[in-house]
C-alpha cells in the first residue's frame, strides 16, 4: 500500500512538474519569438542574424522545460524511494 | 515501458562492460574517420565540389569561434569542431532505427561536459597561468569565490543534462508515440527530433567555444 | 538514477580518440589547404600589385613620352610657322622695297621726262621768241637793230666800275659784236658814245653776229656789256627756268 502511494504521489509529482514547468518556458518563448518579429520587421536586413539568435535562444529557454521533464522522468523511473 | 534512463551492458571485455552508447560512438568514430580520410585524400588547391563543402565547414567553425573569443581560432578549431560533429552525427544517428543516440545517455553527455571543463581549465592555466587562472574565480571581489566555483560545476552540469534531457527527451517522445501509433505518425517528430539535434550540438559547441574563452579571460 | 562509470571512461576515451582521428584527417587537411591557399592567392595578389605598379609605372612613362613628343612638335611648328613668318616679312620687305624703289624710279623717270618735255617746250618757245622777234625786226630797218641800242650800250659802260672802265681797249681794239653790219654813221656814233662815256676814244674791232638777232655787245677784259635781244631773250628764259 504505501508502495503503491508513493508511486501514486510520483505520477502526481512528475505531471505537475512537467505541466508548471512548461509554463514558463512557454511564456517566454511566446515573448522572445514576438521580439524577435519586432526587430526583423525593423531591419528586415538582419533576419538572418535574428533567427539565428532566435534559434539559440528558444534551445536555451527550452532547455528549462527539459529540467523538469528529467525531474519527472527521475520520479518516474529512477525514484529513489521505489 | 522501458526505462529510458538505464543500459545494459551487450557484452564485457574482461572486467569492462561495454554497453550500447559505447559502440553506437565506436560506429560513428568509424564513419568519421573512414569519411573524413576519404574526404581529403586528394585536396587540391581549385576545390572540388567536397572540398569546398568542407573547407566551409571549417570557416564557419573558424568565424563563429573568431566571432565568440576575439581570438585566432586555430588552437581551438580541433575541440570545438569535434564536438560539433560527434554531437550533430550522435544525434542524428536517431533516424538510424534500432539505434539509439549515444547522447541520449548521461554517461555520454557527461564525458564531452568533463572534456569542456578540462579544456577550460587547461586553457584558462595555459593563457593565464595558474595564479592568474585561481585569481579570476576572486573577480570582482573575494566573496564571489564559493559562487564563482558553484557557477563552474553547475554550468557543466547544465551542459550534461540540457543535452541529455533534449535528445533522451526526443527519443522518449519517439518511443512513446510509436508505442500508440507506429506508421508514419513519429515522422513529425523524429524531424523536430532531427532539428532539435542540430540546434544542441551547435549550442554545445558555442558554450563550450564560451566557456573557454572566458577561462582564458581579456586579451 | 545510477551512472554506469565505466561507459562514461569509455566514451571519454572515445572522444579523445575521436579528437585525434578528425584533427589528423580532417581539421588540420582542410586548414592547411585553406592557408596554403590563402598564401597563394596572397602572393598571386602582391604579384599582381607589383605588375600594377609596374603598369603603371609604363604608363608614367608612356605618357611623359606622348608629352614630350607633343612638346617637341609643338616647338618645332612654332620655329617653322617663326621661320615662315620671317621669310614672309623678309619678301614682303624685298616686295616693298623693290615697289618702292619702282615707284621711285618711275617718279624720277617721269620727273625727269617732264624736265625733258619742259626743257624742250621752254627751248622751242624760246626759239619761237626769237623767231617771233627775228621776224618782227626783219620788218624793221637795219639800223633799228645797231643803232637803237648804241645809247644802252654806252649806259651800261658807264655803269661798269671805274677800274673795268680804265681797262677798255688797253689791250688792243674793243672787240663789239653787232647783229648787223654797222654802218659807218653807226659806228661813228658808237665811237662818240663811248668815247664820251670813258673819256676818251677807243679803237673797236666789229665782227657780226646775227644770232644776237638785234643790238650790240661789247668785251671788255674784266666784263661782256651786253645790250642786245639775244642776252634779254636769254634773261628771259633763265627767268622762266628759274620759276620752275
Amino acid at each position: 500500500m504505501t508502495s503503491d502511494l508513493i508511486q501514486i504521489v510520483s505520477i502526481l509529482a512528475a505531471a505537475i512538474a512537467v505541466s508548471f514547468g512548461a509554463i514558463g518556458p512557454a511564456l517566454a518563448e511566446g515573448r522572445a519569438v514576438a521580439a524577435a518579429m519586432d526587430a526583423i520587421a525593423r531591419q528586415p536586413e538582419a533576419a538572418g542574424t535574428l533567427s539565428r539568435t532566435l534559434f539559440v535562444g528558444l534551445a536555451m529557454i527550452e532547455t528549462m522545460a527539459i529540467y523538469t521533464l528529467v525531474i519527472a522522468l527521475l520520479v518516474l523511473f529512477a525514484n529513489p524511494f521505489v | 515501458m522501458e526505462n529510458p534512463l538505464s543500459m545494459h551492458a551487450l557484452f564485457h571485455i574482461g572486467p569492462v562492460p561495454i554497453t550500447e552508447p559505447v559502440v553506437v560512438t565506436w560506429g560513428i568514430m568509424l564513419f568519421l574517420g573512414l569519411g573524413s580520410a576519404w574526404a581529403t585524400r586528394r585536396l587540391t588547391m581549385v576545390p572540388g565540389k567536397l572540398q569546398a563543402v568542407l573547407e566551409m565547414f571549417v570557416t564557419v567553425i573558424d568565424d563563429q569561434i573568431r566571432d565568440t573569443m576575439q581570438r585566432d581560432p586555430s588552437p581551438f578549431r580541433v575541440l570545438i569542431g569535434t564536438i560539433f560533429l560527434y554531437v550533430f552525427i550522435a544525434n542524428s544517428s536517431a533516424i538510424i532505427p534500432g539505434i539509439e543516440p549515444p547522447t541520449a545517455m548521461i554517461e555520454t553527455d557527461a564525458a564531452l561536459a568533463l572534456i569542456v571543463l578540462a579544456a577550460t581549465i587547461f586553457y584558462g592555466i595555459r593563457y593565464q597561468g595558474l595564479r592568474g587562472y585561481l585569481s579570476a574565480f576572486a573577480e570582482p571581489s573575494w566573496v564571489m569565490i564559493p559562487l564563482n566555483v558553484i557557477e563552474q560545476i553547475t554550468r557543466t552540469f547544465s551542459l550534461i543534462v540540457r543535452l541529455f534531457g533534449n535528445v533522451m527527451s526526443g527519443v522518449f517522445v519517439v518511443g512513446i508515440i510509436l508505442s500508440l501509433a507506429g506508421f508514419l505518425v513519429p515522422i513529425p517528430l523524429m524531424a523536430l527530433d532531427l532539428l532539435t539535434g542540430t540546434v544542441q550540438a551547435y549550442i554545445f559547441a558555442i558554450l563550450a567555444t564560451v566557456f573557454i574563452g572566458a577561462a582564458m579571460g581579456e586579451h | 538514477m545510477t551512472i554506469d562509470w565505466w561507459t562514461l571512461g569509455l566514451q571519454a576515451v572515445n572522444a579523445f580518440v575521436l579528437l585525434w582521428i578528425l584533427s589528423h584527417f580532417l581539421f588540420r587537411p582542410v586548414a592547411d589547404m585553406i592557408a596554403k591557399r590563402q598564401e597563394a592567392a596572397t602572393k598571386e595578389l602582391d604579384a599582381a600589385h607589383a605588375a600594377r605598379t609596374e603598369a603603371e609605372a609604363a604608363l608614367t612613362d608612356a605618357k611623359a613620352q606622348v608629352d614630350a613628343v607633343v612638346a617637341k612638335r609643338a616647338g618645332m611648328l612654332e620655329q617653322a610657322q617663326s621661320e615662315a613668318e620671317r621669310d614672309r616679312q623678309k619678301a614682303l620687305d624685298a616686295a616693298r622695297r623693290e615697289a618702292d624703289k619702282l615707284r621711285t624710279d618711275a617718279r624720277a623717270e617721269a620727273a625727269r621726262r617732264k624736265a625733258a618735255a619742259e626743257a624742250g617746250m621752254r627751248t622751242e618757245a624760246s626759239e619761237l621768241a626769237l623767231n617771233i622777234a627775228g621776224r618782227l625786226l626783219d620788218r624793221l630797218p637795219a639800223s633799228a637793230r645797231a643803232a637803237g641800242f648804241i645809247d644802252g650800250l654806252a649806259e651800261a659802260v658807264a655803269r661798269l666800275p671805274q677800274s673795268t672802265r680804265d681797262g677798255i681797249g688797253t689791250e688792243g681794239p674793243v672787240p663789239v659784236r653787232a647783229a648787223v653790219e654797222l654802218s659807218g654813221d653807226e659806228l661813228e656814233a658808237l665811237n662818240a658814245r663811248l668815247a664820251q662815256v670813258l673819256g676818251r676814244g677807243v679803237a673797236l674791232s666789229v665782227t657780226v653776229d646775227p644770232s644776237l638777232i638785234a643790238g650790240l655787245e661789247l668785251d671788255a677784259p674784266h666784263a661782256i656789256v651786253r645790250n642786245h635781244f639775244r642776252a634779254d631773250l636769254d634773261r628771259v628764259q633763265e627767268e622762266l627756268f628759274r620759276d620752275v
